[in-house]
C-alpha cells in the first residue's frame, strides 16, 4: 500500500462556469449521469489503498458536504484517518477570505499537513476528469528518486486553457518547466496532480508564505526546480479533461457517449465509486426512443432521446424530443417540448410544448430549480 | 434492549420450483425488476413501516443471501440498537443441533433471539413476495382488535381460491375458519403469509407445536388451525394493493412484466421506496442503433440491439442486431450479436452466444411456454434452445 496521503483542492469554482457553480464548487459538478467530478480523485485512492485523504474546501460546499458524507462510499470512513474534510478557519492560521493560490491553500492547513503520518502526499485537482491508476504513478515516483513527481499527459487534453509543461531530461526525469505561451518542443502536458514528500511540500508552504508567494507552479515548483532539483513523472495515457468553463463541462460530458473513453474513465479493474443513492431502474415507456444515450437509473421515459446525457431521475413526458442536451437530477420535460444543446441543472421544469435550443458550442444553461 | 415489535423473514426455503435459478443460490435473493432481488420487498417495507429488527431465517444456499443482507446498510437497518440479522440454524450445548424443520420449528429455534427484544408483537413475512405494504398499519389494526394473531388477506377471484389458504370471515374480518387449498372454497379471501402474532401467545403455540410429534411444524397447517381450534382472536387484516408470490418460473416472469405497468406497482413512488444494494457501476449506455421500447434498463447495460416489454438488470450486454422480447434478463449477462431471446428467463452471468435463438412466443394454440437458462449457463454461438427449456450451467464441481 502505497505510503502516501491524498489532498483534493475542492474549494475553487472557476468563474466561467458560470451558473452551473452558483451552489457548488466544480468538485461537486454531477457528470456522467451519475458521479460528481471529485469521485474521480477519491476512487483513485481508493483503488491504490489511500484511505486518508483530506479536503480543501473554502465556500458553496454543501452540496460538496452532502456528497462526500462520512466518506463510506469510498471505505474512507475509517476509525483511524479516514476522510478530513478541511473547511477554512479549521486551523488557527486560516485566513478570511477566498484563497487567492494553491499555495495559500495549502499555508492555511499546514499544521494538518504537518501531523500526517505518511511520508509523501498527493495533491489532486477536484475538477478533472481521469481515472489514474495511482499505485503505478506511485512506483514511478519512487522510481525516479524525485522529491515530487508529476502526472502528466504525453498529449494536450480538453479543457482550462493552455497547460504547464515539462521538459524532460530523461525517461524518468524532467527538469524545466514551461508556462502558457512557451516554446513548443518536445513537453509533457501536466494534469496538475503531484506526488510530493512531506518534508518538501512544508519546506516549500515556508518558503512561499515568508517571500509572499501564491501559487504552486509560478512560485513554489520554480522555486524547486530552480535550485537545480529535478521533478519526476508519469505519463497517464488514457482519458483525461479538466473542467473549468461551461464549454468545458458540456464537452466532457459528450466526450463520454464515445465508447472508447468510456473505457478508459471507467475500466473494471479501478471502479469509480460514488454516492450510493438506492434507486429504481429506468423506465422506457410504450412510446419512447433512445439513442446514443447515457442514462442513470431511476428514470422515466416516454419521449425520444438522442445524443444525450441523463442523471437520476430525469423524467421526460410523452412526445418530448431532447437532442445534445445534459439533464442532471430531477429534470423534468413536459409534453412535446423540444430540447437541443440545452445543460439543465438539478429540478428544472420545462413545461409542456417548451422549445429550446443552445449550440454546440454554446449550451444553454438553465439553472438549478428554475422552471421555463 | 425491548422492541415493541420485531420481524423474522422466513428466507430459508429452497425455492425448488424455480429449478436453476435456485440450483445455488436462495430463492430471496433471485434477482426481480431490474434493479431489485426479491428480499429487498420485505426489507423494504419492514425499514419504512419503521420496524428495525428483522431476523432473516436462512438455511438453503445461504452465502450470497448472507452477503447480500450484510449489516443491513442499503435498508437503512444498519442501527446501533438492531438492525439485520443472519439466523442459520445453529448447535445447542448437549445436542447436535438440527435443520430448520418446517417455518414455525425455524421461529421456535429462534425463540432465543426474539427475547433479545422482549417484544410484545412479532411479524412473520416470506422472503418470496412482491408487495408494498406498511406493517404499521396492520400492527395497528392488530393492537385495536386485541388480537392474537391477525392475517393480511387479499381477494382473489374465487375460481383461483383452491390455490391459496382460505380465510372465512364474518363481517369484521373475524376469522372462524382457515382451510389450505379447499377444493370447494367458500370465500375469496386468500392468505399472504403475512402474520403478526401477538408474542406471548405464539410462543405458547410454538411450544407446544414442537412437542406434538404429528405435526409438520407449518405455520398455515399446524400453528394457524390449531389456534383457531381454541378459538383465540385471529383476524384478517384486508389488503387490497399489488402482491404476487414468484415461486415459480410463470409467476416470476410474469411478475416481472408487471413492472413494465407503473399503474399496477409503482417503484418509482418516492414516499415508499424499495431499497437494494447495488453495485456502482456507470450509466447504462444505449447505442446509435439501438431500439428500446417499454422496458426497464438498469445501470451498468450496454444496449446495441432491440429491446421490448423486457426487465434487464445491472450489467446485461446486447449486441448489435440482437433482439430481445419479453425476457427478463439478470445481472451481467451477455447476449451476443444477432442472437434472438424470446419470452426467456436468463440468469445471473449467463451467455448467449451470436445469433443464437432462445426461446419462442406462444404460437396461439399454446400457452405461453418460458425458456430459462440458469445462472452461469452458456448458448453457444448459433445455438437453438426450443420453448420451454430448463437449462443448468454445467457443473464444474463434478
Amino acid at each position: 500500500m502505497p505510503d502516501l496521503h491524498g489532498i483534493i483542492y475542492a474549494y475553487h469554482s472557476s468563474s466561467a462556469l458560470g451558473e452551473l457553480v452558483f451552489h457548488r464548487t466544480s468538485a461537486s459538478l454531477p457528470f456522467c449521469s451519475r458521479y460528481r467530478l471529485i469521485d474521480f480523485a477519491l476512487s483513485s485512492m481508493a483503488n491504490a489503498g489511500v484511505h486518508d485523504v483530506g479536503v480543501i474546501m473554502q465556500r458553496d460546499y454543501q452540496s460538496l458536504l452532502d456528497h462526500l458524507g462520512s466518506g463510506k462510499d469510498w471505505d474512507m470512513s475509517r476509525l483511524t484517518g479516514g476522510l478530513t474534510l478541511l473547511p477554512p478557519f479549521g486551523q488557527h492560521d486560516s485566513r478570511i477570505g477566498e484563497y487567492r493560490g494553491c499555495m495559500e491553500a495549502l499555508a492555511a492547513e499546514r499544521s494538518y499537513i504537518a501531523d500526517i503520518k505518511q511520508s509523501s502526499l498527493i495533491l489532486y485537482r477536484g475538477d478533472v476528469a481521469l481515472n489514474l491508476d495511482l499505485r503505478a504513478a506511485y512506483e514511478a515516483h519512487l522510481a525516479s528518486g524525485c522529491e515530487v513527481t508529476a502526472i502528466c499527459t504525453d498529449h494536450p487534453f480538453n479543457g482550462g486553457g493552455e497547460r504547464i509543461r515539462f521538459v524532460p531530461d530523461s525517461d524518468k526525469t524532467a527538469n524545466r518547466m514551461l508556462f502558457p505561451g512557451a516554446e513548443n518542443g518536445r513537453a509533457l502536458c501536466s494534469s496538475e496532480i503531484y506526488i510530493i514528500r512531506k518534508s518538501l511540500l512544508l519546506e516549500l508552504i515556508d518558503w512561499c508564505r515568508s517571500n509572499a508567494r501564491l501559487h504552486f507552479h509560478r512560485d513554489a515548483l520554480a522555486h524547486y526546480l530552480e535550485s537545480g532539483a529535478k521533478l519526476g513523472y508519469y505519463i497517464h495515457r488514457g482519458y483525461i479533461s479538466r473542467i473549468c468553463s461551461a464549454e468545458d463541462y458540456y464537452r466532457a460530458n459528450m466526450d463520454m457517449l464515445d465508447y472508447k473513453n468510456r473505457a478508459d474513465l471507467f475500466p473494471t479493474e479501478r471502479p469509480v465509486y460514488t454516492r450510493v443513492r438506492s434507486s429504481v431502474s429506468t423506465y422506457y415507456g410504450e412510446e419512447s426512443s433512445a439513442e446514443n444515450s447515457l442514462v442513470a437509473d431511476g428514470c422515466f421515459i416516454e419521449g425520444s432521446v438522442e445524443n444525450c446525457v441523463l442523471c437520476r431521475g430525469v423524467r421526460v413526458k410523452k412526445d418530448a424530443v431532447l437532442k445534445n442536451c445534459v439533464l442532471m437530477q430531477d429534470t423534468v420535460i413536459g409534453e412535446g417540448a423540444r430540447l437541443q444543446y440545452v445543460v439543465a441543472d438539478k429540478y428544472t421544469v420545462f413545461s409542456d410544448g417548451v422549445v429550446l435550443s443552445g449550440s454546440s458550442g454554446l449550451p444553454l444553461i438553465v439553472p438549478k430549480g428554475k422552471s421555463v | 434492549m425491548k422492541k415493541e415489535c420485531i420481524a423474522m423473514l422466513l428466507a430459508g426455503g429452497q425455492g425448488s420450483r424455480l429449478h436453476a435459478l435456485t440450483d445455488r443460490a436462495a430463492k430471496p435473493i433471485i434477482p426481480f425488476g431490474g434493479k431489485y432481488r426479491i428480499i429487498d420487498f420485505p426489507l423494504s417495507n419492514c425499514a419504512n413501516s419503521g420496524i428495525d429488527v428483522v431476523g432473516v431465517l436462512t438455511q438453503y444456499q445461504p452465502l450470497r443471501l448472507n452477503s447480500y443482507i450484510g449489516s443491513g446498510l442499503p435498508w437503512d437497518l444498519d442501527v446501533q440498537n438492531g438492525g439485520a440479522y443472519i439466523l442459520p440454524p445453529y448447535q445447542i450445548a448437549g445436542e447436535n443441533g438440527k435443520w430448520f424443520s418446517g417455518t414455525a420449528n425455524a421461529i421456535y429455534q429462534n425463540i432465543p433471539f426474539i427475547e433479545m427484544w422482549d417484544p410484545e408483537y412479532v411479524v412473520i413475512l416470506s422472503g418470496d413476495h412482491i408487495y408494498k405494504m406498511d406493517y404499521a398499519d396492520m400492527l395497528a389494526q392488530h393492537k385495536a382488535h386485541a388480537a392474537d394473531c391477525t392475517i393480511a388477506v387479499l381477494r382473489v377471484p374465487l375460481e383461483d381460491a383452491s390455490r391459496f389458504g382460505i380465510m372465512e370471515t364474518d363481517g369484521d374480518g373475524y376469522v372462524h375458519k382457515f382451510v389450505e387449498k379447499p377444493q370447494e372454497p367458500k370465500s375469496d379471501l386468500a392468505s399472504m403469509g403475512i402474520y403478526i402474532f401477538t408474542w406471548e401467545k405464539l410462543r405458547q403455540y410454538l411450544v407446544a407445536d414442537e412437542a406434538d410429534p404429528n405435526s409438520e411444524k407449518d405455520f398455515g397447517k399446524n400453528i394457524i388451525p390449531k389456534m383457531l381450534a381454541n378459538r383465540e382472536r385471529l383476524w384478517a387484516y384486508p389488503f387490497s394493493g399489488y402482491w404476487r408470490d414468484v415461486g415459480t418460473i410463470d409467476s416470476l416472469w410474469e411478475a416481472n412484466m408487471d413492472m413494465l405497468s407503473p399503474d399496477v406497482i409503482d417503484l418509482y413512488d418516492r414516499t415508499w421506496p424499495i431499497r437494494s444494494r447495488s453495485p456502482v457501476r456507470p450509466p447504462h449506455y444505449i447505442g446509435r442503433d439501438a431500439e428500446i421500447t417499454h422496458s426497464i434498463i438498469t445501470e451498468g447495460c450496454d444496449i446495441r440491439g432491440s429491446v421490448s416489454n423486457s426487465v434487464l438488470s445491472s450489467s446485461v450486454t446486447v449486441g448489435e442486431g440482437a433482439r430481445i422480447d419479453y425476457s427478463i434478463l439478470m445481472p451481467g449477462c451477455t447476449v451476443g450479436p444477432g442472437a434472438v431471446v424470446q419470452y426467456a428467463i436468463i440468469g445471473e452471468g449467463a451467455t448467449i452466444g451470436a445469433n443464437a435463438a432462445v426461446g419462442a412466443p406462444p404460437n396461439g394454440k399454446t400457452n405461453i411456454l418460458i425458456t430459462t437458462c440458469g445462472p452461469g449457463s452458456a448458448v453457444a454461438n448459433g445455438g437453438v434452445i426450443p420453448a420451454g427449456t430448463m437449462l443448468y450451467a454445467e457443473r464444474r464441481d463434478g
